[in-house]
């Protein structure tokens, strides 16, 4: 059923200003800030991405939501914090070593905050020393990992032997994506899963979690 | 009677390969059918391992990009090629300090192929409230607003004008001028030294590709798409005359080669249907449409996934374009616009870099069998090929569709 709420309505049209507006009243007004999170943030970009995978929502559909979701978040997140409210899971993502494309990798960090993870950006450039300092110090779930070259993708690969090397391999579930990695590329390399598009990566990151979800299209998760 | 191919010198060979190459590639892209495929692999940091140098180098010399594009052509007998693929030079791009580039040694590894840096949307080369400024007067605004934002150098305007803002033009102007020159000479090379037809001449952008790569970046434009549609309609009006100018003034007089159009930002999922339908296409095809009145094709270099747009690019007249297929499925490409244009492409990069030469003949006879059958066929991988290649693959590439694509 399609929640009825003036939160999930500017996610929806994706106004960020009454998203910023709605959130602001409604805090006021003593609902809780999981409340917002779950019952309408979270089913807005779930529609979202529902919308992306059939066909019916393009790229500039899921960035002007994102753009609503980060606004409301940006207010809510500190009070989540606060409260020692988990969430689905922290991510690490970065673009590799090598490659400075980042539209789909935000794009991913973007959806998968939308979807209640903790993004942890890294950027662009990302060196396989900068990943794995980052899984020590903020203990994600998830390192995610993107590229938009063939000719930078197996910096990918670098980063898992350095990963595997480092002793730190076992403590994450390694994530791939962007537009030449395949299912192929990401047995090869040892990564978990893959996706190739955003809304598949919050699925596959999901799946990382032991979450349930309701479709595995775009989407490559290792069978053990 | 003495064969006169076999005691002809190095200058007729040359001559003579370049006259078949010519005819078989202009044929092909007429959408007929020549004595055999003709082949136009986009080499570029490829070119650069190939002949031994890094991205870094090819980057920052741009005779070294030349030469290593001049070895390839004469050790592959590849029918076309393009003169420099890698086609930043370091030397212009710091001469007027651009700051979009993210070039090898500076910026990326010395052996990655150079990038573009997208700003963030906050930090975009144009803002929404530009929009106005670039509509009445592209040509001021990108002089007076745009080049001191893309440049390290060049002084806002109204700013005291400093010792590096004069230089910038000064140095600018002479690289530019160097580096187009050369181009020049680099196309007679080919012919003279390993009789190799330069492959396209002339660049386009569709204006919605302009708007995202250039001025308002991807995020800012889909930003603007929802919230003043019209006012990027008008830009892309507004930009559509400057880029029509550009391309014709860069084409080739004889009127074989191809002026080619890079798109990206139009396709499946960049952009809606619906945006594409009122604003990409409207505002891109009259400049096809133009081009070719004046005897020139254009080289759809569709990367990504159009497919769903073939229909609009049906409406072309026949023979207007070469259609090159980068990921969408060149058999389905084949089927709904073959009858019409040439295809060219559709060998997945992937394939090429990592798969194995017989991997690499199978899908290639598939290719050949089916898109290629009736002629109308460019070989060439999707993308441009950079450094991931393998030089075994390239060889076994080339010999099956010599061998193969014999009509």
């Amino acid at each position: 059923m399609t929640p009825s709420h003036p939160l999930y309505d500017a996610m929806i049209s994706g106004d960020a200003e009454a998203a910023r507006c709605v959130t602001v009243r409604t805090l006021a007004e003593g609902v809780a800030p999981l409340s917002l999170v779950n019952d309408y943030m979270i089913p807005a970009m779930e529609d979202a991405g529902k919308r992306f995978a059939a066909g019916e929502y393009f790229v500039p559909d899921l960035l002007i939501r994102a753009r609503a979701m980060k606004t409301a978040m940006a207010i809510l997140r500190p009070l989540l914090v606060a409260a020692q409210i988990k969430s689905a899971g922290r991510v690490v993502l970065g673009t590799v070593n090598g490659d400075v494309h980042d539209i789909g990798k935000n794009l991913v960090g973007a959806m998968l905050e939308g979807c209640g993870f903790e993004v942890v950006d890294l950027g662009v450039n990302v060196s396989p020393e900068k990943f794995i300092a980052a899984i020590n110090e903020r203990n994600p779930h998830i390192v995610g990992m993107s590229a938009l070259l063939t000719s930078t993708m197996y910096s990918m690969k670098t980063t898992i032997d350095a990963m595997v090397q480092a002793g730190v391999r076992d403590k994450v579930k390694v994530l791939i994506g962007g537009a030449p990695v395949t299912r192929q590329f990401a047995q090869e390399i040892g990564a978990d899963g893959s996706s190739n598009n955003a809304v598949g990566a919050v699925a596959v990151a999901k799946m990382a979690m032991g979450l349930q979800i309701e479709s595995t299209a775009g989407v490559y998760w290792r069978t053990a | 009677m003495t064969d006169p191919v076999q005691n002809e010198t190095v200058s007729d060979r040359n001559s003579r390969l370049y006259d078949e190459r010519l005819r078989r590639y202009v044929t092909a892209m007429r959408n007929g059918k020549p004595d055999r495929i003709p082949m136009r692999p986009f080499v570029a940091e490829f070119a650069a391992k190939y002949a031994g140098y890094t991205c870094q180098e090819v980057t920052h010399d741009y005779e070294k990009a030349f030469a290593a594009a001049r070895k390839c052509a004469a050790d592959f007998d590849w029918d076309a090629v393009v003169g420099n693929m890698v086609y930043v030079w370091t030397g212009l791009t710091q001469a007027i300090g651009l700051k979009y580039y993210g070039v090898p040694g500076i910026d990326v590894p010395p052996d990655t192929g150079f990038q573009y840096h997208e700003p963030s949307e906050e930090n975009a080369f144009m803002q929404p409230d530009d929009y106005d400024a670039l509509i009445a007067d592209p040509t001021a605004f990108l002089f007076n607003v745009w080049l001191p934002r893309v440049s390290s150098d060049v002084a806002p305007i109204g700013s005291p004008a400093t010792y590096r803002n004069n230089l910038s033009f000064l140095k600018g102007g002479m690289a530019m001028w160097n580096y187009f020159m050369g181009f020049g000479r680099q196309v007679d090379l080919l012919r003279t030294e390993s009789g190799t037809v330069h492959a396209i001449s002339g660049i386009l952008k569709a204006p919605m590709d302009i708007l995202a790569d250039k001025l308002r970046g991807y995020v800012g434009l889909c930003m603007d798409l929802h919230e003043r549609p019209e006012k990027v309609r008008k830009a892309c009006e507004a930009l559509a005359p400057h880029l029509l100018h550009v391309a014709l003034s860069g084409a080739d007089p004889q009127k074989n080669v191809p002026i080619t159009i890079w798109m990206h930002r139009g396709c499946v999922p960049f952009v809606s249907y619906k945006h594409f339908n009122e604003i990409y296409w409207p505002t891109l095809k009259p400049i096809v449409l133009e081009i070719w009145r004046r005897g020139h094709q254009t080289l759809f270099y569709a990367e990504g996934k159009w497919g769903a747009h073939l229909d609009a690019f049906a409406e072309l007249p026949d023979g207007s374009i070469i259609y090159h297929v980068d990921q969408d499925d060149v058999f389905e490409v084949h089927k709904k616009i073959g009858h019409k244009f040439a295809i060219s492409g559709g060998i997945p990069n992937v394939l090429l870099s990592f798969g194995k030469p017989k991997e690499i003949r199978e899908y290639c006879k598939k290719v050949i069998d089916s898109v290629a059958r009736d002629g109308g066929y460019i070989m060439d991988a999707s993308a441009i090929m950079q450094n991931d290649m393998s030089v075994e693959n390239m060889r076994a590439w080339t010999e099956f569709t010599h061998e193969y694509g014999v009509y």
